[in-house]
């Protein structure tokens, strides 16, 4: 397999291509960031609300790294950071509002937190080498972010109404995180499968269910939904059938839509932007 | 449902260090009580963290304070 050290190394097509699925990334990170933010003061306890803070700046640091690689991918940061609508996000929908309850939350930090930490993975066992080193780090903190999310789920699941509440939350969500690793013959991921960037959509998906579907499958999500099964050796895999609706593969999510006015004038710094001179 | 508990956090900076007490966490089970103690206590860079239940701590010469039994329990 060919390796490329740095996006110069990359066919042009497939350079603006990576560039994309990096973008779409760094907005996710930053929009989960705000989303875990807005429960630091309402969290259930005063730890559950210092971990809301750490992975905050953990999604914020993850946005930022990942931010500062697109200016090599012909990316102007300053635009980038503070001059796009809303509908110039790449963000999941998910994220696109703050989580209106705990479960809600929680079913982010499963499911999304989880999907953006396996597309890093598999980045980083692919043949785009910068992605490796900066991949580490990033990965080591995630796994305290699924261990948060797996301790939530056993919580709620012991809880008066917690299951059905989580339940519910994880399965508004299912839809939009298992369908952003694309169609099958996704114009995004499939020439960068070609490269040995990524893998195919299948596969990443289903190393995605390898991690939640044991969770899922508890909460009766999965099995119901007819979305997710295990095979005979126990490995949760996708069913063939998934809902596309609405989907934009350029956008990574719904066509519509995108971060809302709040989230907007957060992410970009809009209040305090006039403090900054040259921004 | 699951009950909270408090944990007890010991950490060391580097391999030939002994543990060091750096504070505890409450939650509602072990899962969340690493993740609180790794993301509470991270001033340090820490080579090793453990963590604990309190309760399940056998008193040597005090039975009843300040250490094996949950303030809250002692009314």
């Amino acid at each position: 397999m060919t390796r490329f050290r740095s996006p110069s190394d990359l066919p042009p097509g497939d350079r603006t291509r990576l560039g994309h699925l990096l973008l779409a990334l760094a907005d996710n990170k930053r929009l989960l960031g705000i989303r875990y933010s807005d429960w630091i003061l309402g969290a259930p306890s005063v730890e559950a609300g210092i971990a809301c803070s750490a992975m905050s700046q953990d999604e914020w640091g993850h946005g930022r790294i990942v931010y500062s690689m697109l200016k090599d991918f012909d990316h102007d940061p300053r635009q980038l950071e503070f001059l796009r609508e809303a509908d110039g996000y790449l963000n999941s929908e998910v994220v696109d509002s703050e989580a209106p309850t705990w479960p809600d939350l929680i079913a982010l930090n499963l499911l999304w937190d989880t999907a953006l930490s396996v597309q890093f993975d598999v980045l980083a066992e692919g043949s785009y080498e910068p992605l490796h080193h900066k991949s580490r780090k990033l990965l080591q903190e995630e796994r305290y972010h699924f261990d948060h999310a797996v301790g939530w789920s056993e919580r709620l699941m012991t809880g008066s109404g917690g299951e059905a509440a989580l339940a519910g939350a994880c399965g508004a969500i299912w839809n939009s995180c298992i369908r952003w690793f694309g169609e099958s013959d996704d114009p995004l991921i499939s020439p960068l499968a070609d490269l040995g960037l990524v893998p195919r959509p299948r596969v990443t998906r289903a190393r995605w269910l390898a991690r939640v579907g044991p969770v899922a499958g508890l909460l009766g999500l999965a099995v119901e939904s007819g979305e997710v099964e295990s095979d005979e050796e126990g490995q949760w895999v996708g069913a063939p059938e998934l809902h596309w609706e609405g989907w934009s593969a350029s956008r990574r999510r719904r066509q519509d839509g995108g971060p809302d006015e709040d989230s907007l004038a957060r992410v970009r710094g809009d209040r305090n932007r006039v403090l900054v001179a040259d921004a | 449902m699951e009950s909270e508990r408090v944990y007890e956090v010991f950490a060391r900076k580097q391999r030939q260090d002994r543990f060091q007490h750096v504070g505890t966490v409450t939650a509602p089970n072990r899962n969340l009580a690493r993740v609180y103690a790794w993301q509470t206590y991270d001033e340090d860079k820490w080579f090793e963290m453990v963590v604990a239940p309190r309760d399940s701590f056998s008193a040597v010469n005090l039975f009843r304070f300040p250490f094996t039994v949950n303030e809250s329990d002692l009314g």
